[in-house]
């Protein structure tokens, strides 16, 4: 549940569409119900989309979330 | 409110000497006065107990009665246990006679203090144990020990 | 149409639009709603997240829930709450089913919690609980706004509910409350009880009314045949129609005997006072010929708010009723609550049986400013109106003498503060237990009147508890345990000359009344819409006859004989009350 909160935290500070999609289902990146529901489990392969005025700041930060922190709070 | 925070050790009589309603009062009064609670005169508390006691009787059946009244002589309310072997009269309401007298003073200008040092007496008359080991006591350490295990919950 | 078969507690038909209850332990139906009231649903939904958001912030402010764990599963918790396409996918299917907020808030965040449990990634899988948690909170909010709502109903209804408490009911507004409906009780529950006094037909024992009533749904209460009909067809409504009618103008026939005397064909005068539950009450019975209040129960003061009642909540509320009354009786039940209804006391301590545990008087026995609270109130009225006071459940003489010692004591702070109050105000006691009809002798030389609540002395002598449906038949007033401690009381206090009324149920049943009358109680109290029937059936007997029927009674050794004997012979005088 955590990763998914922090992500749904860092989605939910930009302006953009988020979409996020494991292969089969694309759900809303900013809803932490969908997010959830996608049930990824470490390993997952996920495709992040961003579409709006600042979605590239918001695929880097959540690239450096996923990628970089790891999802690590600090 | 505790029990034992109300009762004056000095004033905790295991035989009393007298065998009359109003020479019980006034000896348990006279204790209380010997242990320096009152800032006036004994005797009006003692004739203001008797007098409040000839209007109605605080003889409440089982062998207990208490004789209380409210006086500026107090500032908080204190109490005077008196065990009887003989039994007195105090006209009680189910004509049995009283063995154990709980004298309570209150203060006469706070009312809620009087009715909760009531309620903490008769929580501890309801029970039966509290009664008959009252009764039983020989030695004012026991009474004192009974009151703290009453207060405790474990009487 | 539906129609469901329960028991009728309380006489008379009514008609109106259903207003369904929930109770949070109680499984959420899946209850339509009108096309027209979908917008209101909507906006229940919304107002649920909005308010679970703010008490969960209220929650986390709070001190103790420094705990870090406990802050991760409020975040979550939130995050949720303030998820728009949760509320989306709840309201969505509101639309789409037409059914109400609390059913949709429960399917969707179950369909979440099974999904949840169904993946194989432990972790994930005990989330389920936190799901579980979100729709308590949302259900609760849903449920707490809908009580409310009955709080302020502003057009006549029928409540159909689970179970109702003495506080639903005690905050009900009577005008508009035009029947009740529960799936549970029995004749002498508290919804029974209210019922009568309020001349409100009901019906209990229902099963699952509240499930398959529709809110908005037209319902029919038929509180003398104990039958319910949800949605009836116009046939059926129409017939209701008339009886309804012929019901109100039969009301209306016994309503003129309103100035006749309560007196029998040989002449003797039997006092009739009314028990009321609230101060508004006391209109019903100087309407309906009642000669005062036989009994004022106080629970609701207690009941009604949040915090422990103030001496001047006390005192408006008894001015309300002696103010109407004039100088006629009014008896005063000081607090008949158990310790787990008093609910502004922090120390309370959960009873295994509380029934027989700290309650009434002597819970206010052992909460003496409480008690004094309520003293002080009923000594203040004693001063310009002819009130009496009286203590309910007395199990032995003690409690008696230190209630009445407590009373002294009050009086003399009044005395102090020169406050008027009437020094000779009369004191009774509710004779309610076997032991105290058992020893009605010794208590009879220390108060001035005793009421016999035969509610309660049968529900202890018995060992029945009256509301369990299981073990119900086995509660009867005319079982001979219960005639032998009645003619006992009744014998204790003729002998010690004090008055003596009967203020239970079985005070208003026709054949009973014949039987009390005939052991020798002259003044009885029942619910105010039953005045005028028991008046009937008085001043169509007389005490000769009635005095054969006790006697005859007293000699039958089981319920059912005396039951139906009475009966038999209730039936020869009064055809029409059957």
């Amino acid at each position: 549940m955590r990763p998914a909160m922090l992500f749904v935290d860092v989605a939910s500070r930009f302006r953009s569409d988020i979409k996020v999609s494991n292969g089969d289902t694309e759900v809303d990146g900013k809803s932490i119900m969908q997010m959830t529901m996608l049930a990824a489990t470490v390993g997952a392969k996920l495709k992040i989309t961003a579409d709006g005025v600042d979605a590239e700041e918001a695929l880097e930060a959540l690239r450096e979330l996923v990628e970089v922190r790891q999802f690590d709070e600090s | 409110m505790k029990l034992i925070d109300l009762v004056c050790e000095k004033a905790v009589i295991t035989k009393l000497g007298s065998n009359d309603r109003d020479s019980v009062i006034r000896e348990l009064v006279d204790a209380l006065d010997r242990a320096k609670v009152f800032s006036g005169s004994a005797e009006d508390i003692a004739k203001a107990v008797i007098k409040r006691e000839n209007e109605a009787s605080t003889g409440i059946g089982k062998g207990v009665a208490i004789p209380h009244v409210k006086s500026e002589q107090v500032k908080s309310p204190v109490v005077a246990i008196g065990l009887s072997e003989v039994g007195i009269d105090f006209s009680a309401l189910d004509n049995q006679l009283v063995y154990s007298t709980i004298l309570l003073i209150s203060p006469n200008d706070n009312p809620d203090t009087h009715l909760l040092a009531m309620e903490v007496i008769f929580k501890n008359l309801q029970k039966d144990d509290f009664r008959s080991f009252l009764k039983q006591a020989k030695t004012v350490e026991a009474i004192m020990d009974l009151v703290k295990e009453a207060d405790d919950d474990i009487v | 149409m539906e129609i469901k078969k329960g028991i009728a507690v309380s006489p008379g038909i009514a008609i109106a639009k259903a207003m369904v209850i929930n109770s949070q332990d109680y499984r959420i139906p899946r209850r339509a709603i009108l096309p027209s009231q979908l917008d209101v649903e909507l906006k229940r939904v919304r107002n649920a997240f909005a308010s679970a958001i703010s008490e969960l912030k209220e929650l986390e402010k709070s001190k103790s829930i420094s705990e870090s764990n406990i802050k991760d599963i409020f975040a979550v918790h939130m995050r949720f709450l303030r998820d728009r396409s949760l509320r989306k996918k709840i309201c969505d299917l509101v639309k789409k089913d037409l059914i109400v907020a609390e059913y949709a808030v429960s399917v969707t965040l179950r369909e979440i919690a099974s999904h949840f449990a169904s993946i194989k990634d432990a972790y994930i899988s005990e989330r389920a609980t936190d799901i579980y948690d979100i729709e308590k909170r949302l259900l609760k909010q849903l449920i707490d706004s809908s009580n409310q709502d009955v709080e302020h109903i502003t057009e006549e209804c029928i409540v159909v509910a689970n179970d109702l408490s003495p506080t639903q009911t005690a905050s009900f507004d009577r005008r508009f409350v035009k029947g009740f409906a529960t799936n549970t009780g029995g004749r002498t529950s508290h919804t029974a009880i209210v019922a009568r006094s309020l001349g409100i037909p009901a019906v209990v024992a229902l099963e699952d009314v509240s499930s398959v009533t529709d809110v908005g749904a037209t319902v029919i209460i038929d509180g003398n045949r104990g039958v319910v009909i949800i949605n009836p067809d116009e046939e059926t409504l129409a017939q209701y129609e008339i009886y309804y009618e012929d019901f109100a103008r039969l009301e209306h026939e016994l309503d003129s005997l309103r100035e006749l005397p309560a007196k029998t064909r040989d002449g003797v005068e039997i006092s009739l006072l009314g028990n009321i539950e609230f101060p508004e009450e006391a209109d019903i019975i100087l309407d309906k010929g009642g000669y005062g209040v036989g009994l004022y129960r106080t629970e609701f003061l207690y009941l009604q708010s949040k915090s422990e009642p103030s001496e001047e909540d006390h005192y408006e509320a008894y001015l309300k009723v002696v103010e109407k009354l004039k100088s006629k009786p009014v008896i005063i039940r000081t607090m008949d609550l158990g310790a787990d209804k008093v609910v502004h006391d922090n120390h309370f301590q959960v009873e295994d049986n509380p029934v027989l545990g700290l309650r009434s008087i002597r819970y206010c026995l052992q909460h003496m400013l409480l008690f004094k609270t309520q003293l002080r109130a009923i000594l203040r009225v004693s001063a310009i109106s002819n009130v009496k006071i009286m203590f309910p459940l007395i199990s032995n003489l003690q409690e008696l003498l230190q209630a009445k010692m407590i009373l002294r004591d009050v009086m003399e702070d009044l005395d102090e503060y020169s406050v008027p109050y009437n020094p000779d105000i009369e004191i009774g006691i509710m004779v309610e237990t076997p032991s105290a009809a058992l020893t009605a002798s010794m208590l009879a030389r220390e108060c001035d009147f005793f009421s016999i609540g035969t509610n309660d002395l049968i529900q202890y002598t018995l060992a029945v508890d009256r509301a369990n449906e299981r073990v119900a038949t086995l509660y009867s007033a005319n079982d001979p345990a219960v005639l032998r401690l009645l003619r006992n009381i009744v014998y204790d206090a003729s002998k010690a000359k004090i008055a003596l009324s009967v203020c239970g149920e079985m005070a208003s049943e026709p054949e009973n009344v014949l039987l009390l009358i005939g052991m020798g109680v002259r003044t009885l109290s029942i619910a105010p819409a039953m005045i005028p029937e028991v008046k009937k059936v008085i001043r169509s007997v007389t005490v000769q006859h009635c005095n054969n029927l006790a006697r005859q009674a007293l000699s039958m050794n089981s319920k059912r004989q005396v039951s139906n004997f009475l009966r038999d012979a209730a039936i020869k005088i009064l055809p029409e009350a059957f």
